[in-house]
């Protein structure tokens, strides 16, 4: 019975594998860098082992958001998050699974009569932003360095590509490792508080019930790396991420790196000893850290090269997506429920009472101004920065 | 990885003997065109024979270099443009080579009031390709000084064209005791000679390009 609520998380995790896995070594196998064979090893292994080892902080957020307290609940709440994904996706929309289900949890929430922690999804929205944000940084950052020793080094450029080979497989491995450890929440978190699995001890080590989950997921993700990546990553690499093998790098690197940040809980621990506010363990969209990597290094090269309509692309993702996946959650909750008889969860924080309650009303008053003033903001630099680097290069060319 | 590593190795150095291989054949033209102008014929022979190896070799590096890179997938994103280069590099040989034996077979008739407007013309459409050497191996190394190696080529490409005009018309214009056929055929070998620094130019354009986009 577990195994046949489980099957919606499975499905999500192998979409996940199927399109995901594209973000990390899509750019390497694209450009045949490296081979998918040895790619999908690679990423198969590090998703699931990033997934047991690290999977518990983003599972442990998103349990804040909305603890699924019944297994029927969590498979409609999969399911409602995988066909928003799926929809969206023939639809030719931008989407993320990790922004569905947060949607889908938000349905839950409503349907169920539970309070949204305001803390929690303030910290899931602000890191949508911060995510792709940071992202740019890193791969600006990253690639600065790159070009710096580059130029310092005298090497051949066979061995300097043969380097670069290692580097991504390495980088590409940092990455799995930190898909694993980041979106595995989205795949099994909500089945975490309604399966409460025994841990289990294999003499050598023990998996805790959530790590059991994890790693049911992670093989779901490696499942869809396997079967059904290899053409997504020959798309992602050939058409929509056409980069140098030095750029692919530094893309693969910097989007580890921000995966890594918003999962590794030792990291946020360091912060806190350091007296530094903790980094908070959220699942972020993959697909959307590697655009905004793709613009840092867009932004390096000369802001004419960045499509504006990515950007736009992105921003509507963050409303439309989990709006979508949480009305299509709160009517099959109905469904399920009423339809089918089966226990889909019951309310035990209600909103309003506790205080910690928020509304609708009061997501949408707050979240949409504040995303449109940030979109505006990053465009206006943007323009700013095109102005001046157009002006800096017509000065070098024509005086 | 290690059987990775040995072919980036072999790779490396067989590029670097190719370029040498290039290099040298260079200056055995210039040297063999110096022989034939002066009348030395064993040293001519000597040095026909010398180019044909060198070319030869050439070839063989070409298309193992090819074959590595293809097999191995090495350097996948600019690999058909330096596959182009290494075939543009050994056009220059080829066409020395050709030069060469076409001295060889039709002996064209050099006058000694010419003889150092020839020498001259090898020398300098010579250098031309001579100095691309150093700017195709800066490609592999440090890419961003390619662009001022090649200001060289390019210097060298407008002095054989001025050469080469400056001897046509001499020889059309002042030198009236020779025949027609005898000045066409000057002409024939001339456009020969200039035809090498016209191949390191060829070379050098791509050169420039690949270099800019490895920079970007």
């Amino acid at each position: 019975m577990i195994f046949l609520f489980l099957t919606s998380g499975l499905f999500l995790g192998w979409t996940l594998g199927a399109n995901d896995a594209a973000n990390v070594f899509g750019s390497a196998v694209g450009s045949r860098m490296v081979s998918f064979t040895r790619a999908g090893v690679i990423a198969s292994a590090f998703v699931i082992l990033g997934a047991v080892l690290q999977g518990s902080g983003a599972a442990d957020t998103l349990d804040r958001l909305g603890s699924v307290n019944a297994m029927g609940g969590a498979f409609t709440v999969a399911l409602a998050a995988g066909l928003t994904v799926y929809f969206m996706t023939r639809a030719g929309l931008p989407v993320s699974t990790t922004q569905a289900i947060v949607g889908a949890i938000i349905g839950w929430n409503f349907f169920t009569n539970n309070a949204v922690d305001t803390r929690a999804l303030t910290q899931i929205v602000t890191t949508w932003i911060t995510g792709p944000v940071l992202g740019a940084l890193f791969a600006y950052g990253l690639y600065h360095l790159v070009r710096i020793t580059r130029r310092r080094i005298t090497v051949h450029l066979i061995k300097y590509e043969s380097w670069l080979r290692k580097g991504l497989m390495i980088a590409g491995a940092f990455g799995a490792y930190s898909l694993g450890a980041n979106n595995i929440a989205n795949v099994m978190g909500v089945f975490v508080p309604s399966i409460p699995l025994e841990a289990t001890d294999f003499g050598i080590f023990s998996l805790t019930g959530a790590q059991q989950l994890f790693f049911l997921g992670a093989i779901a993700i490696a499942a869809g790396i396997i079967t059904y990546s290899k053409k997504v990553m020959q798309t992602v690499g050939n058409n929509l991420l056409e980069l140098s093998s030095e750029a692919a790098f530094v893309v693969v690197l910097s989007q580890a790196l921000v995966l890594f940040i918003f999962s590794s809980s030792s990291l946020s621990g360091l912060m806190v000893r350091l007296g530094l506010p903790p980094i908070p363990l959220v699942p972020v969209s993959s697909t959307q850290v590697v655009v905004g990597s793709v613009l840092g290094i867009g932004l390096y090269k000369g802001v004419r090269n960045i499509n504006i309509k990515v950007l736009g692309g992105i921003a509507s993702g963050w409303i439309t997506t989990p709006v979508a996946a949480g009305v299509l959650a709160f009517l099959m909750l109905f469904f399920v429920k009423n339809l089918f008889g089966v226990d889909v969860g019951h309310s035990i924080n209600p909103p309003a009472a506790s205080g910690d309650g928020v509304s609708i009303a009061t997501i949408i008053r707050y979240s949409i101004p504040a995303l449109l003033v940030i979109t505006a903001v990053y465009l206006v630099y943007l323009v700013l920065s095109e102005n001046k680097k157009t002006e800096r290069m017509n000065k070098k060319y024509y005086e | 990885m290690s059987l990775f590593t040995r072919t980036t190795r072999e790779l490396t150095v067989r590029i670097d003997e190719f370029f040498d291989t290039i290099e040298i054949g260079i200056l055995i033209f210039k040297e063999g065109i110096k022989a034939y102008v002066n009348g030395d014929n064993n040293a001519f022979q000597n040095h026909i024979s010398k180019i044909d190896d060198l070319e030869g070799k050439a070839d063989k590096l070409q298309r193992s270099i090819e074959n590595d890179m293809i097999v191995h997938s090495i350097l996948p994103q600019q690999r058909s443009e330096i596959v182009k280069l290494l075939w543009q590099l050994d056009e220059i040989i080829d066409t020395a080579k050709k030069s060469l034996n076409e001295f060889y077979v039709e002996m064209p008739y050099v006058p000694a009031s010419l003889s150092h407007d020839f020498i001259s013309l090898a020398e300098v459409s010579g250098n031309a390709a001579e100095e691309l050497m150093p700017a195709a191996r800066a490609f592999f190394r440090e890419p961003h000084l390619v662009r001022e190696k090649l200001i060289r080529v390019y210097f060298f490409e407008r002095e054989t064209d001025k050469a080469a005009f400056q001897m046509k018309k001499k020889v059309f214009h002042e030198m009236h005791d020779l025949s027609l056929a005898e000045k066409a055929h000057i002409r024939y070998v001339t456009h020969h000679i200039e035809n090498i620094s016209d191949s390191a130019q060829a070379a050098a354009d791509l050169l420039a390009s690949m270099a800019i986009r490895q920079m970007l």
